[in-house]
């Protein structure tokens, strides 16, 4: 509702007369209906000038850096295209290398298709979960919410990079686990490498819901909060170490001895 | 007090003048409120906002900016598609004659790479940034899921448009991208077979990837950006502290 006393010419705004007292009262001063379209109530501004120019500094600040980016750094153009010649490492876009990165952990449906499908379906969900309108317009709605959030970014980080280094010291074979099932007890793929590692994400994940539980005591808002901040964590360290730390056959390795640029 | 009519006021009081623009100079707030209400452009804006909207440390204009990569991804790109050949045997060559012989070719090349990367990091960014201040929750549950459509929508411009330059980098970045959605069960043979064409990468594959690439996908994100863009107008603005 349009604040009708900030447009009074040098008025004041009477808080001492009751609401709807004033209201009449100006009605019938002005003698016209209350709220014009270019009326202001106190926490608004008008889009032209107040919104329209911080989008005008945003797109031309970002169109130099980008221009100024563009004249500096070239665009990749490797040899013409040779379906008889693989490059090693072969590398999919950098975008989709944390599916690459969780593809030499399991089984290719499962990696490729089956989690990232499963990913965006929950993310897709989160608002039919999480309804309350507490914390909006907050970053990380409370205090405690920014500390989940914090929480959960290190311990993601810690146990996907464990994870990674005992996964490739075991020679990709589920921490060794896979191999035992395989070997010793004759398990098909199907066992071994689709649902031991399916496994072990959801049991990594439950761990992180009881940690959380027990440490923080959060509501569903917060909880929340710790498993999409897992699933962009997850994201980002899966990239970084599918981009920067996967050599030829996809082995690990440093980022300066890795020989093609991606 | 009436003052002198300078050559601007002329112009600007001028019949043409006033066919074309239909309010004044925007220094009074009737006039700011019928430049955004009177121009196609303008318009997906309210008149007034709240004050917190306009606050640069909020939204980080990140969708903004994942729209404004949009536009110049698409000016950049009308430009390229005048030299670029989508043909298995010429497409190379079409890209090396783009930075060596067009007029500001190679930096057309350039900023249409550096946009590109830049609208998924943009767009995934805005994703964070709309989860962590709440502004999913009600009403504004289903742009959500329109914002993760464009997500998606995002990669695939993207990703098709990887293959186009026709270089080892693209070849083999896209083999091993489609046979990540190939290892699909049961489907995943046949996804393979829709997006190469073929067995293997070559024109069948270039030219689906260039067809999805400069017409389908801009046009899907352009119908869900409209959809998204109107919703947040009817979901009450952008979200704020209650």
């Amino acid at each position: 509702m349009a604040d009708i006393a900030q447009q009074a010419p040098g008025g004041s705004p009477a808080r001492a007369i009751d609401e709807a007292k004033r209201q009449k009262l100006l009605e019938l001063v002005r003698g016209r209906a209350l709220a014009r379209p270019t009326d202001l109530a106190e926490d608004e501004v008008m889009v032209w000038p107040s919104l329209v120019v911080v989008e005008a500094v945003c797109a031309t600040v970002f169109l130099l850096l980008l221009l100024a980016a563009s004249v500096l750094f070239h665009a990749p153009l490797t040899e013409r295209a040779n379906p008889n010649q693989t490059p090693n490492p072969s590398k999919a876009p950098w975008y989709f290398l944390n599916l690459q990165e969780l593809l030499l952990h399991m089984n290719a449906g499962v990696a490729g298709v089956i989690i990232p499908t499963v990913a965006l379906v929950a993310l897709a969900a989160i608002p039919y979960f999480d309804r309350s309108p507490l914390g909006v317009g907050i970053l990380g709605t409370s205090a405690k919410g920014r500390k989940i959030a914090g929480f959960t970014a290190i311990f993601t980080t810690v146990v996907l990079v464990g994870m990674i280094i005992l996964d490739e010291m075991t020679d990709r074979t589920q921490f060794g686990i896979g191999a035992i099932l395989r070997d010793q007890f004759g398990a098909p793929e199907f066992v071994y490498n689709q649902i031991l590692p399916v496994g072990i994400i959801l049991v990594t994940i439950a761990v992180l819901i009881v940690l959380v539980q027990v440490i923080f005591k959060p509501t569903r808002r917060e909880m929340i909060i710790a498993l999409f901040t897992g699933f962009v964590v997850t994201y980002l360290v899966l990239t970084v170490s599918g981009t920067s730390f996967r050599g030829p056959g996809q082995n690990l390795t440093v980022p300066w001895q890795l020989p093609m640029e991606h | 007090m009436a003052r002198e009519q300078t050559l601007a006021d002329k112009i600007s009081s001028s019949s043409l003048w006033r066919s074309v623009v239909r309010h004044g100079y925007p220094d009074t707030q009737r006039n700011q409120a019928l430049i955004i209400a009177s121009n196609v452009f303008l318009h997906i804006h309210p008149v007034k906002i709240k004050r917190y909207a306009t606050k640069v440390t909020y939204t980080f204009c990140l969708g903004g900016l994942s729209f404004f990569m949009f536009l110049v991804l698409t000016g950049t790109g009308v430009l390229l598609m005048f030299y670029y050949i989508p043909s298995a045997d010429l497409a190379y060559q079409s890209m090396v004659a783009i930075e060596a012989d067009v007029t500001f070719g190679q930096l057309m090349r350039n900023m249409h790479r550096w946009s590109a990367q830049g609208m998924v990091i943009a767009v995934f960014l805005h994703m964070c940034r709309v989860f962590y201040t709440g502004s999913y929750k009600p009403p504004r549950e289903f742009n959500w899921v329109i914002g993760i459509l464009l997500l998606v929508t995002t990669f695939l411009l993207s990703f098709t448009g990887y293959l186009l330059p026709w270089d080892q980098l693209a070849l083999w970045a896209i083999t091993v991208g489609t046979e990540i959605g190939g290892a699909a069960p049961l489907l995943g043979e046949y996804v393979n077979l829709i997006l190469r064409g073929d067995f293997e990468i070559g024109q069948s594959a270039l030219i689906r990837f260039y067809t999805l690439h400069v017409l389908f996908l801009p046009l899907v994100a352009a119908f869900l950006m409209a959809v998204h863009f109107w919703r947040i107008r009817k979901d009450g603005g952008i979200s704020g502290p209650l």
